[in-house]
Order: structure tokens, then sequence, then C-alpha cells
């Protein structure tokens, strides 16, 4: 299928009427937990995951991606309005969006920061297409050890890209791959730490330990914080943003969704870092750099585009070599396997309607965002006023439900609960639970390719290292450990001197 | 020596020790016929190791940044911690026996309760429309829940 055709089927597809629904609740719930506090979009993934076991999986992909990039959009709202970030990759938005909310300017700035998501999310997911077919077809010929050392050296990419401590992220890496291999072994078809427990046979669940990470630890972690948040009173006018608004934001808007599709597609990536980025390279090149942190458009209309660019960027190395970038990703692969299907170079030729739909839907989804978001901005700042007091026991609720409802087992839940507690003890410490969601859900696929590899050489290690790119991404993660951890001496030598 | 630091580490070293000890009775193999234990005992050894570099730095390092993480351990708040992790492991428990209706409105109410809601009429009644809402709603998505000791079908 050529690139145009697909693109028609994709749009055949997705328009279908129950895609289409599924689409709208998808971006719906997405804006909703972006404006709600307590809850991303990772955590609302994870308690409708069980509810798409009865879909067809390009319905439930279309769904959960659109909570992923709605949530994009509903994030801003939050920082714009109320100085808090809905999700990490709507910090940077605080800095000015908020500011030109105090000024008065609060319509221009979410309606600039919704048409340049509309822009970058379009923007990328064009350059996706022309990315992936290539990209698949060099992955086709890709053997175990190719895999085993790219996803070696995605999740320590992952790890050198993380918010913190690069060695605590490697160990949450590592405790993600022991996870992994509770179960019944692949290839031996031995059962492996399970304790005597049937439930643990067949692994621990990929839903409840998401939910309970993502999910429940989040919850705990807010219970701490103060319940309540002050709300800007501000009348919302002007959304349209004007010919001036446009003159200044449309270089941030261009440069915003070329940078940060780029970084979306790296490992670790994503939106968080695109919009980081891009707030300082405008910053940087900016003919008035004073005013950035006082109310510059440019800084609201760079990150908000890059953001939204980088969602359509991460889909890249996920449809083409079944290795997800970050941890919404990971949550894609997770549903995709669950509904019994293979991600990697061969999920476009073998299941066109899943990657052609969802491609064509998340298109249709931004435009739903953009009718979503722009008219209904009054409706979105009510429910900023929601008290977090109502909203907790909600949200573990439906964690509960959630977990129940995937084999209809108490089991379930408690894995839960467990993965929750374990999630708030590690957050407290400054461990990050992004990096272990990841290596648990790739844990199989690098365990089979790193056994495969083996017997393939009969047991010798330089096979890894023999094969042209699995060599190359073998020396590219040892220099990036070698560089973090000299980095890592550097700023220590630096503390000690001072 | 950062001494909050310390306690993940002693985890951390526990559990490889822990795995490997396992992953050697489940067979490692040869490196040319893996066995099942091989790979959850290479990934033992290696934690072991950056949890050991990892404790020299505590040990070599000084107490910088350790102030904050207290602040942030301390910032903990155990009654509240414990009473909704615990009142949701006892909600695990007993939600085959009592049923859904129940048990939920029992959870609702003591997570109503421990978020601040204070009068106990609005509490009730918050907690007994969120269950009946919620049950009605999710049946009707084709869920189904344990009813426990109230039949109503």
């Amino acid at each position: 299928m050529d690139i145009f055709a697909g693109i028609l089927y994709g749009f055949k597809i997705s328009l279908q009427h129950l895609n289409l629904f599924y689409c709208f609740i998808g971006v719906f719930v997405g804006t909703l937990v972006g404006v709600l506090p307590g809850i991303g979009p990772t955590g609302a993934m994870a308690i409708l995951l069980p509810l798409t076991f009865g879909l067809k999986p390009t319905t439930a992909i279309i769904m959960l991606a659109g909570i992923y990039y709605g949530a994009m959009y509903g994030g801003s709202t939050t920082s714009i309005l109320v100085n808090i970030p809905g999700e990490p990759s709507s910090v940077v938005t605080c800095l000015d969006g908020y500011q030109m909310a105090k000024k008065g300017r609060a319509g221009p700035a979410l309606g600039i920061s919704a048409f340049g998501s509309f822009i970058g999310g379009t923007f990328s997911l064009v350059v996706l297409i022309f990315l992936v077919f290539p990209l698949a077809q060099a992955a086709l010929k890709f053997g175990p050890p190719e895999y085993f050392s790219l996803i070696c050296m995605s999740m320590t990419l992952l790890s050198y890209l993380a918010k913190g401590s690069v060695i605590k992220a490697i160990v949450m890496v590592i405790f993600g791959l022991m996870l992994s291999t509770v179960g019944l072994d692949l290839v031996s078809g031995m059962p492996r730490f399970v304790f005597g427990s049937p439930s643990l046979l067949d692994g621990i669940g990929f839903v409840p330990l998401a939910m309970g990470l993502f999910g429940i630890s989040e919850v705990l972690m807010n219970i701490e914080g103060p319940l309540e948040r002050m709300i800007l009173k501000t009348k919302i006018k002007n959304i349209l943003p004007n010919l001036e608004d446009w003159k200044r934001s449309i270089g941030p808007i261009i440069r915003g969704s070329v940078i940060g599709f780029f970084l979306g597609v790296l490992p670790g990536g994503g939106g968080v870092i695109s919009s980081f980025v891009s707030y300082a390279a405008e910053k940087r090149i900016s003919k008035h750099p004073k005013e950035f942190g006082q109310g510059a458009i440019e800084g609201v209309a760079g990150p908000e585009t890059a953001n939204n660019a980088g969602a359509g960027g991460a889909f890249v190395p996920l449809l083409a070599l079944g290795i997800p970038p970050n941890v919404v990703m990971a949550f894609l692969m997770g549903a995709l396997i669950i509904h019994g299907v293979a991600p990697g170079p061969t999920l476009i030729s073998q299941h066109p309607e899943i990657f052609w739909g969802v491609i064509a839907s998340m298109y249709l989804g931004n435009i739903m965002l953009l009718l979503l978001n722009l008219p209904l901005i009054g409706l979105w700042v009510k429910l900023l006023k929601i008290p977090y007091r109502i909203l907790m026991p909600l949200i573990l609720l439906f964690c509960v439900i959630g977990a129940y409802s995937i084999n209809n087992s108490v089991a379930d839940v408690i894995i839960m609960i467990i993965c929750g507690i374990v999630g708030y003890i590690l957050r407290k410490f400054d461990y990050e639970e992004a990096p272990l969601v990841m290596a648990f859900i790739l844990g199989p696929l690098l365990e089979t390719a790193f056994r495969q590899s083996l017997i393939m050489s009969d047991g010798k290690f330089s096979i890894f290292l023999k094969r042209p790119i699995s060599g190359v991404a073998l020396v590219i993660s040892a220099m990036l450990l070698i560089s973090s951890g000299f980095s890592y001496y550097r700023k220590a030598k630096m503390k000690v001197k001072e | 020596m950062k001494k909050y630091d310390i306690i993940p580490i002693i985890f951390w070293i526990g559990l490889s020790i822990f795995m490997m000890v396992l992953s050697i009775r489940l067979g490692l193999g040869k490196f040319h016929n893996p066995g099942p234990g091989l790979m959850p005992f290479l990934l033992g050894l290696l934690l072991i190791l950056i949890s050991f570099y990892l404790f020299l730095n505590c040990i070599v390092k000084k107490e910088n940044g350790d102030k904050r993480m207290r602040n942030k351990l301390n910032q903990i708040n155990f009654i509240k911690i414990g009473l909704v992790s615990a009142s949701l492991f006892v909600y695990a428990l007993v939600l085959n026996r009592l049923g859904y209706l129940i048990a939920t409105f029992l959870l609702l109410t003591v997570l109503f309760r421990s978020v601040g809601l204070k009068r106990w009429s609005s509490l009730l009644i918050i907690s007994a429309l969120t269950v009946l809402v919620t049950y009605f709603v999710f049946t009707s998505l084709g869920l189904r829940f344990p009813e426990g000791i109230l039949k109503l079908r």
C-alpha cells in the first residue's frame, strides 16, 4: 500500500462511527485528566485500559492515544490559569502563560497554545508517515542481537535523560527487568519467582502494576500536599490571537514543530524535553529575551507546539521497531500485546488497519481537540475548581474497579495496591517509576533476544559487537554511561571544592 | 554519609542476593544454552554492583542534598497514608464476602473522611450516590461485581 492510499484507508477506518466515538472519548478524557489535578495521562490510560479489552485493537489504541495527546492540551490550560502544570510537558508553559493570564491575556495564551498544539501535532503526523516506512523496512532485517542492543541503548538513553539521578534510573530499569522475569519462563516453561501463587504464573500483570505505580502512588503523594489551589480570577476573552500575536508566534511554532518531533523520536524524549528545549531555543534567539518569564507569547507558543509534535514523534520507534521511547508509548505497547498484536516492523504489513487507522484518528483527534478546547474553555475552567478531596477517593475507586475488572479477581487488586505503595516509597526516595515500567514491558523481549543471540553465537558474547548495528548501539550506550559517570564525578568534585 | 539514601541501597542489595540465590536454583545453564535462571542472575549481579557503587558514594560524599531528602521524608503523613493504604487492603480482602455495594460504600466513607469531608450527612450521601452510580454504569458496560451478602439478582 503506498502512502497516499494508506492515508485514505486510515481515514476510512477512523471515520467509522465506533472509532470516531472512542476517539472523542479519548481526547475528552485526555483533556479532562490534563485539567484535573492528581491524575496524569498515564494514570488515566492505566485505569481505562481494562475497559478496552472488549474492543477491537484499533479502536482501543485510538482511544488510548487520544488520552495522551488530549492531556497535552488540557495540561496547558492549568499551566496558564492556575500556574500548576496538569502534566509534566506543560511545566514551562507556566513561566509565560501564567504571566500572560495575570496581565489579562489568558485568552490569547490559551488560543495560541491550542493552535500551536494543532499545528505541531499535524506536522509530526505528516513526518511520522514518511519516517516510519524506511525505518520499518530496515528493521525487518534486524535479528536478536540487534534487538538486544537497541533495547539496551534505548534504556540507557532513557536513564541518561531521566529527571533525577542517572544511576537511580538505571537501578529502576534493572528492578523493572527483574519484575518482568516473574512467571513462566518463555523458553523452558519453568515457573520463576512465583512462590506457589497461581496468580503469579502469568507474571505480574502490566495493568495492575501500571495502575499502582501511576494511579495509587500519585494519589498517595497528593494526599500530603496542599489540597486546594488558587485559581486566577480572570475573564477569558479574545481567544483568537491577533495579528501581532501571530507574527510573534509563527516562528516559535515552526521551530517548535521540528524540535519537538525529532526529540520525541529519541528514547526518554517525548513531550517534556521537547517543550524545555523549545523554550530555551526561543529565549536564546529572541530579540527581546528579557520579556521571557514576563508573559512573552513566544514562550507559550514554542513549548506548547513542541510537546504535541513530540507526542507524534514518539510513535515512530514504537510503530517501526516495536521499541517504545517513553512510558506512554510503553502503555500503548502493553495494550497492543494484551490485544494479541505484536508491535514491531511487521505491524504495518500485518495490521495496516491499526497503523493507518490510528494515524488518521490522531489527525481527527487534533481537530476535535481544537473544537473541544477553544469554545468550551469556560467549562474546563469550571472543572478546575473541583476540590481535590472529592477527586482522590474517586480516582482510587476507579483504580480498584479497573484492576478488578481485568480478571474479575481480587488478586489483581492486591497486586495493584502493593505496587502503589512500593511506587510511593520509591518516589519518596527519588526513584522514578517511568524507567521501571519501560523496562518491565521490554523485559521479555530483551531476555528472549539475549538468549537467542547466545544460542546463535554458540555462547560467544562477541556477537553483540561484531554485528554493525548492534555494535554501534552498544558503543553509544557505553559512551552515554561513561559521560554521565564523568559529569556526575565532575559535579561531585565541584561541590567538594565549594 | 547520606543516611536516608542508605535505606533503599540496603534493600537493593538484599533483593539482588535473593534473586541470585533463587536463579542459581532455577539453573543458569551454559552460555551456549542459557537456562531460565541466567538472565535474573545477571540482573542481580548488575544490581549488586551498582548498589555497592551507590553505597561507596554515600560514605564518601558529604551531607549535600540530605536535607532535602529529610524534608521530603518528614512530610510523610503516616496516619493518612497508613489509613488509606490499610483501608484499600481491607477492602480487597472483604470485597468478595461483603459484595461490591457494601464494601465500596464503607471504603468511600473512610476515604472521603480521610481527605477532610467533615459532615457525616454529606459524607454518607456522597458515598452512597457514588457507589450506586458506579455500580449501574459499570454493570451496564458489562462488568460483573461480586454480590456478596446482598443478593440483587
